[in-house]
């Protein structure tokens, strides 16, 4: 069976807009530092995924033509992947299954957005049916923010608890170099931050961000002949669901459940808590991480409160989750899964420098499109299965 | 009545109820990057300046060269004149492709000033300058048209006292769609544009009731084949209090965004809860809270047609 791995990662230095490049040269910027750390050139590349945000965020249709060019990749195959929050990770399983299809043995997968050209939240309202919703929707923030108040009944998810994500998250970021939003806060500042949709509040929120990511993948010999230190790919699922399907209480996320029961399977993780050295999951507000303690199964319906307060999940804990600081360190929308998979594969090599979790072997990343109902997982690990 | 009656309906109010018109209008700040940001800040200098990527010239300046991905080795001044190598036109006026004397690609613009039929695979051109240019668009350079006396030179290396680079330039996207009601959406709102009625479908199978109305029920994956009418009055699944201000929003904030279940449906509606003190929204317009439609005095056939929900005090 055919093995996938990352054998090179690169980010750019984000930050809340940056002038000094266009959306290629932002691309560009983390193409480079890929290539340099698997040690290749675009000469090597047999084929390109471009993962980005909707085309309204930046007012650029098949923005793929615009990249060709910046990365110096003109007659290599190109596709685009879509998937708001979640495109990197889609972007990566298109990348996975080139590989193990047999039309490429190294492919790039390049993800960004540049989010500070645009309007954010009304350009996400267009993600809703335009007769039923959109005109009532507050971007993806109404809607998070009213589940989240769902889930604070039935499953205890506190303002607390969220807060609590937040300064975890955000002390994390302090040690990412990477990272643009470096400022400690504490439980108190966050539950008095402004509210922006009750339950959400200004502090729960990350930063809008420009900045991209990019990965190199290749199996079983390739990657071994390209790095010392390959970052094995031991599962990776990308699951959808209905958008409006009856009886839909959403408080949990089906989609991550099935994802994860698929990569749990492939990568035979049977205790997910225990068997994971680290997590790098996707939070676009702090009450989703909480929901994926859930969904991923670190801890039983109902015990993501109790989870994150019991400090397991700082870098100090048995699984820190966000080493890197996660979304609410840097959050470029279409980038920002590609980034939890390339933090994952740095935690297990051994690369992840001043947030490094010691002794990391396994991880896993999580990342999510729309506003809930598409959910992906990725399992990584240093040693090959 | 089934489906297929009233699929009927629908296509005779087809006639006033087609498609919604939607205008999506949305303002951009576009990051030009160095190269092409120097290159537009040059404009009102009268500077046509183009980036050298080893024997390539590539007029406007790019930062990266498109054959190789390498980034530009300097800029280069050249003659604001060049050589038409395609071109068409329409009601609106000519587009060409000039090849600028001493680059390699060639620069689509507006050609003008031509006489009709005079225009030539290979005319030589003159850039024509605005005559109010803005300092941040490409339409500084208002075209190309007749080369008249204009002269041409070869292209300069690292010309002196470059501009700084334009760093955004603002951009204003509107789109107009016309988004298809069909058979579901056009009964559905006729129903509420003309008597206030709201109808699902009902599943074949385990019978609940899908609103907005659809062919096929998303669990079951069975014919959804009867209408069935839905109360205006439902119950709250999620709410939030919303506080933010944004582009294109419908109402003063504070208000509750409201995803709702209206009863004799199994599916949400997305809505505002108004009249209801922001504070006081956290209990009252909590998940679980009854709400009723206050229906507006327009008749559009759309949710708008329901101005805000209301709480049902009890
Ligand atoms: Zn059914």
């Amino acid at each position: 069976m055919t093995q996938v791995a990352i054998v090179g990662t690169g980010q750019t230095v984000h930050a809340r807009r940056r002038t000094d490049v266009s959306q290629a040269g932002l691309a560009r910027e983390a193409v480079v530092e890929a290539l340099n750390d698997a040690g290749l050139t675009m000469d090597d590349i047999d084929s390109i995924v471009v993962a980005s945000g909707p085309a309204m965020f930046g007012s650029v249709n098949q923005p793929e033509k615009w990249l060709v060019d910046a990365l110096g990749a003109r007659y290599k195959p190109v596709v685009r992947v879509t998937s708001g929050g979640g495109t990197g990770l889609a972007g990566a399983l298109a990348a996975v299954n080139q590989i193990k299809g047999g039309s490429a043995r190294r492919v790039l997968v390049v993800a960004y957005d540049k989010l500070s050209e645009g309007p954010l939240q009304a350009n996400i309202s267009t993600l809703y049916d335009p007769f039923w919703g959109r005109e009532f929707a507050v971007g993806i923030m109404g809607f998070s923010a009213a589940y989240w108040h769902a889930r604070m009944k039935r499953l205890g998810h506190t303002e607390e608890a969220a807060a609590m994500v937040s300064v975890k998250n955000r002390h994390n970021s302090m040690l990412n170099p990477k990272a643009h939003v470096k400022r400690e806060v504490t439980v108190e500042e966050v539950l008095a931050s402004r509210p922006l949709c009750w339950p959400i509040k200004i502090l729960d929120v990350p930063p809008i961000s420009d900045g991209a990511c990019a990965v190199i993948l290749a199996a079983d010999a390739d990657a071994e002949a390209i790095t010392p230190t390959p970052a094995w790919i031991h599962g990776i699922s990308y699951v959808g669901e209905a958008d409006n399907a009856p009886d839909r209480s959403m408080l949990q996320s089906e989609p991550l459940q099935i994802a994860a029961m698929k990569v749990y399977k492939e990568a035979g993780i049977t205790n997910p808590f225990r068997q994971f050295d680290v997590a790098e999951l996707q939070e676009p507000y702090t009450c989703f991480e909480l929901s994926y303690y859930e969904g991923l199964g670190f801890c039983p319906e109902g015990g993501a409160a109790e989870l994150i307060a019991s400090g397991e999940t700082t870098m100090e804990g048995s699984l820190p989750v966000n080493p890197s600081g996660g979304c609410m360190g840097a959050n470029p929308i279409g980038a920002t899964a590609l980034i939890r998979l390339a933090e994952v594969a740095m935690q297990v090599t051994g690369k992840a420098g001043a947030h490094q979790v010691k002794g990391a072997q396994r991880g896993v990343a999580q990342a999510g499109g729309g506003w809930a109902n598409l959910r992906g997982v990725a399992v990584v690990g240093a040693e090959k299965r | 009545m089934t489906l297929t009656d009233t699929t009927e309906v629908a296509r005779s109010s087809a006639e006033n109820m087609h498609y919604m018109p939607a205008q999506l209008t949305i303002p951009y700040t576009l990051t030009p990057g160095q190269a092409t940001g120097i290159f537009i800040a040059e404009l009102v200098n009268k500077r046509l300046l183009g980036s050298r990527h080893g024997d390539e010239i590539i007029v406007p300046a790019q930062d990266f060269s498109g054959s190789t991905g390498e980034p530009a080795s300097g800029f280069v001044e050249v003659a604001p004149v060049g050589e038409v190598q395609a071109f068409t036109t329409n009601a609106k006026g000519t587009l060409g492709l000039v090849l600028i004397d001493g680059t390699t690609t060639p620069f689509l613009h507006k050609l003008v000033g031509f006489e009709p039929g005079s225009l030539e695979i290979g005319t030589r051109v003159a850039a024509i300058w605005s005559e109010s240019p803005t300092g941040n668009s490409v339409l500084d350079l208002a075209g190309f048209g007749p080369i008249g006396e204009a002269g041409t030179f070869e292209p300069k290396s690292d010309p002196e006292g470059l501009a700084e680079p334009i760093e955004q330039i603002d951009y204003t996207m509107t789109l107009d769609f016309k988004h298809a009601y069909g058979a579901y959406y056009g009964t559905l709102f006729d129903g509420v544009e003309t008597g206030r009625r709201i109808r699902g479908s009902k599943c074949s199978k385990c019978r609940r009731v899908l609103l907005p109305p659809r062919a096929v029920c998303d669990s079951c994956f069975a014919p959804a084949t009867e209408w069935a009418d839905v109360a205006d009055t439902g119950t709250i699944q999620a709410s939030s209090v919303v506080h933010i201000e944004f582009l294109g929003q419908r109402k003063q904030p504070p208000y509750v965004y409201a995803e709702i279940v209206l009863d004799g449906a199994s599916t949400r509606l997305i809505h505002i809860v108004g009249d209801v003190d922001a504070e006081r929204a956290k209990t009252a317009a909590a998940p679980g809270a009854r709400v009723r439609a206050v229906w507006s005095d327009q008749h559009t056939g759309s949710l708008g047609d329901i101005e805000h929900f209301e709480l049902i005090e009890e």
